[in-house]
């Protein structure tokens, strides 16, 4: 979610097999430098994706010798998820973080084969897509400042999740501002 | 950058034969038009891009620019009309310079139509390719298989019919430019009102000839939300937090002010 | 223009044709009860796939005694669910001569529902009215039956985009009062904040289901009778 010079990321906790919950402490967020990736999907293709992201980040840093922007990112993700187009990896994707140049927010989703959606509000991804879409649909506001988009992107999430099966078993909110990133672990119910 | 690769068709194929859903590729249902003028083309398309019956994107672009004279409208598998388009604007980039001259839209046309016949249809990309060349206006249609067709009015997608409903009572011989753009325009607002598939925005673009060829972004917006009728924000410390952790981006530096020696 | 079309393979297995019974009509419903009313609200949109059958098809009907019943999913079952439970409100006056009550036609409809447990109403139905204390009162059923009393419920197409939201505005869940270092209870809504919510459910789920949209009709129920109210939404 966008908020006024900050920007939120959020995500459950919960692994599974189908109906079995197998950990309560899978993060489906990923840190490289100040860009946030969110990963939803197939636990194997989500690690996979995110440790050949570090790797390509790495690779870019090395090169360029300058930090990666998040809206370059977003482009990295999207033409590395079309290379596999017929055989894709089963995950949703959201990337965020606020431009180094500029400080504007930004965020965006892709589908598993990297076509991207660019969005000024928010952004959701997962098994609680519908959910997600109907609580942030009726609770964001533009212009949010941190705290107020903490608490607009927690109630969205927590309420999505609760009515989703195969959702929930805890969840954490990162708030990145341009000085701060703080990382909150919520209480959630925990069936 | 390597081909297109297969390496976990196999796993997902026994994924999917075991029972685990594939995910939706986002599809944009879509309503794009094209029609030809008096000494230029004109293209244009709605913003809403969907997975499943869920709105996904509500302003997305659906106009790409394949050379600066040469635009694309594309319906059909989001990712495919995105990375078509991108990949043969960079093959036209390249082979304008190679030649030295102006790139022409039946090349882009025989190139992408070639492109995607090899893929079978498994590229689901249906695109209305728009330009001026030097050899005048132009105006076509590829459909996700190869084949192509040559037209002065050109509809595609799930509002193709809706649009073409339009185009088919009002197109005349001789349009001006002005009459162009209102028609099809008119023709994308019917696929927004009459297709679920199609919704939001008109985005435009006009091609004239020995002109730089103009993005209307937004063109018109006759969907914009309603106020909501409350504010859905929460009293701070609504949530409640189990554990918190800083990660400070900035060092912060401690100064004492002093106090300055001022010399008279 | 299909240029080159697949040769049809050879006769040589029989084929079989079937007839499917079912479509789905698209559309939602919501439910709330308060204190000293219950209501309605469904958009008015009617569809098949990606066509608009008719812009305003009201589907939330007065049944008659003072209840309020809507049944969405396959448009022609839920009209004939309603007609039939019409019919059992008008004949209980002719059998009993007198009102009836609420709790009464809730389970009236579990046996309409039922009795076609193998060939069912492919609806989800909520009832709306007052009970014996004036209360407000919802109940929501699935296909064949079960149902349950409620203070709020969503049905339908974007069932799924308002239900959490409810959840959160309504029962008030996952809200922490810091004041009172507890979560808050749930309590009843005063009417014109029930309508304000009702409004901005639909206009989300108007931004993101296709299949929701056009207007919404809300029917009040409070003692002074049913009250019918439309506001417009977005048509695109």
């Amino acid at each position: 979610m966008a908020g006024k010079d900050c920007i939120a990321i959020a995500c459950d906790l919960r692994l599974g097999m189908q109906s079995v919950g197998v950990s309560s402490n899978f993060e489906k967020i990923f840190e490289y430098d100040s860009v946030y990736l969110g990963l939803t999907g197939l636990a194997t293709d989500v690690i996979t994706l995110s440790e050949e992201f570090r790797m390509k980040h790495n690779m870019y840093k090395m090169r360029e010798e300058r930090r990666m922007e998040p809206d370059t990112f977003a482009n990295l993700v999207s033409s590395s998820l079309y290379e596999k187009r017929f055989g894709p990896y089963f995950v949703g994707p959201i990337v965020a973080g606020l431009n180094s140049k500029t400080g504007k927010p930004f965020i965006c989703g892709f589908d598993l084969i990297g076509a991207i959606d660019f969005a000024k509000d928010f952004i959701v991804a997962g098994t609680a897509t519908d959910q997600l879409y109907g609580m942030c649909e009726s609770l964001w506001e533009p212009d949010l400042e941190p705290e107020d988009l903490f608490e607009t992107i927690s109630q969205a999430l927590l309420n999505a999740q609760d009515r989703d099966a195969l959702s929930g078993w805890g969840a954490v909110v990162y708030i990145i501002t341009k000085d701060k990133v703080v990382k909150r672990l919520l209480k959630t119910r925990q069936d | 950058m390597p081909g297109l690769g297969f390496d976990n068709y196999k796993r997902n194929q026994y994924l999917a034969d075991h029972g685990v859903p594939m995910p939706t590729a986002t599809s944009t249902g879509t309503t794009i038009v094209g029609c030809r003028f008096n000494g230029g083309v004109v293209i244009a398309a709605d913003t809403r891009a969907t997975a499943g019956d869920i709105v996904a994107d509500k302003n997305c672009e659906k106009l790409h620019r394949i050379s600066p004279n040469i635009w694309c409208a594309g319906a059909g598998t989001a990712a495919d009309t995105e990375m078509v388009t991108q990949l043969e604007s960079s093959n036209v980039e390249l082979h304008a310079l190679s030649t030295g001259r102006q790139p022409r839209v039946v090349a882009v046309l025989t190139h992408l139509k070639q492109h995607l016949f090899k893929y079978q249809g498994h590229i689901g990309a249906y695109l209305i390719v728009a330009g001026v060349d030097p050899t005048g206006p132009k105006l076509f249609s590829i459909h996700a298989h190869g084949s192509t067709d040559v037209g002065f009015y050109l509809s595609l997608g799930s509002g193709s019919m809706a649009a073409m409903a339009v185009l088919e009572s009002r197109w005349k011989k001789d349009l001006t430019k002005e009459e162009a753009m209102q028609l099809c325009a008119d023709a994308i607002e019917s696929g927004i009102w009459n297709d679920l598939g199609s919704g939001s925005n008109v985005d435009m673009c006009v091609m004239e000839q020995d002109k730089p060829a103009k993005m209307y972004r937004n063109y018109r917006k006759p969907n914009e939300r309603a106020q909501k009728e409350k504010s859905y924000r929460f009293p701070r410390g609504t949530t409640a937090v189990l554990a918190q952790s800083v990660r400070s981006l900035v060092d912060v530096i401690e100064t004492t002010p002093q106090s300055m020696e001022v010399d008279a | 223009m299909e240029i080159l079309e697949a040769q049809s393979t050879a006769s040589s297995q029989p084929i079989e044709h079937r007839f499917n019974p079912y479509s789905d009509n698209g559309g939602t419903i919501l439910g709330i009860a308060g204190e000293d009313y219950a209501l309605i609200a469904g958009d008015t949109r009617h569809t098949t796939g990606y066509s608009i059958n008719s812009r305003y098809e009201p589907k939330v009907f007065d049944v008659g005694d003072n209840l309020v019943v809507s049944a969405n999913g396959f448009a022609a079952d839920g009209n004939a669910l309603v007609d039939a439970i019409k019919n059992r409100v008008e004949w209980y006056h002719h059998a009993h001569n007198k009102p009836l009550k609420v709790q009464s036609l809730a389970r009236q409809i579990q046996h309409l529902l039922y009795r076609k447990r193998f060939f069912p109403y492919y609806v989800h139905t909520i009832l709306a009215g007052l009970d014996d204390e004036g209360k407000g009162a919802i109940y929501s059923y699935d296909p064949v039956g079960s149902y349950e009393r409620e203070q709020c419920r969503a049905g339908g197409a974007a069932a799924s985009l308002i239900m959490p939201f409810l959840d959160n505005q309504v029962y008030f869940k996952n809200q922490f009062d810091p004041a009172t270092q507890q979560y808050r209870v749930r309590s009843y809504l005063p009417i014109d904040d029930a309508i304000k919510i009702v409004r901005d459910a639909f206009s989300s789920a108007t931004e993101r289901h296709i299949h929701v949209g056009d207007g919404l009709e809300v029917l009040i129920v409070t003692k002074a009778g049913i009250e019918k109210r439309y506001f417009p939404l977005k048509r695109d």
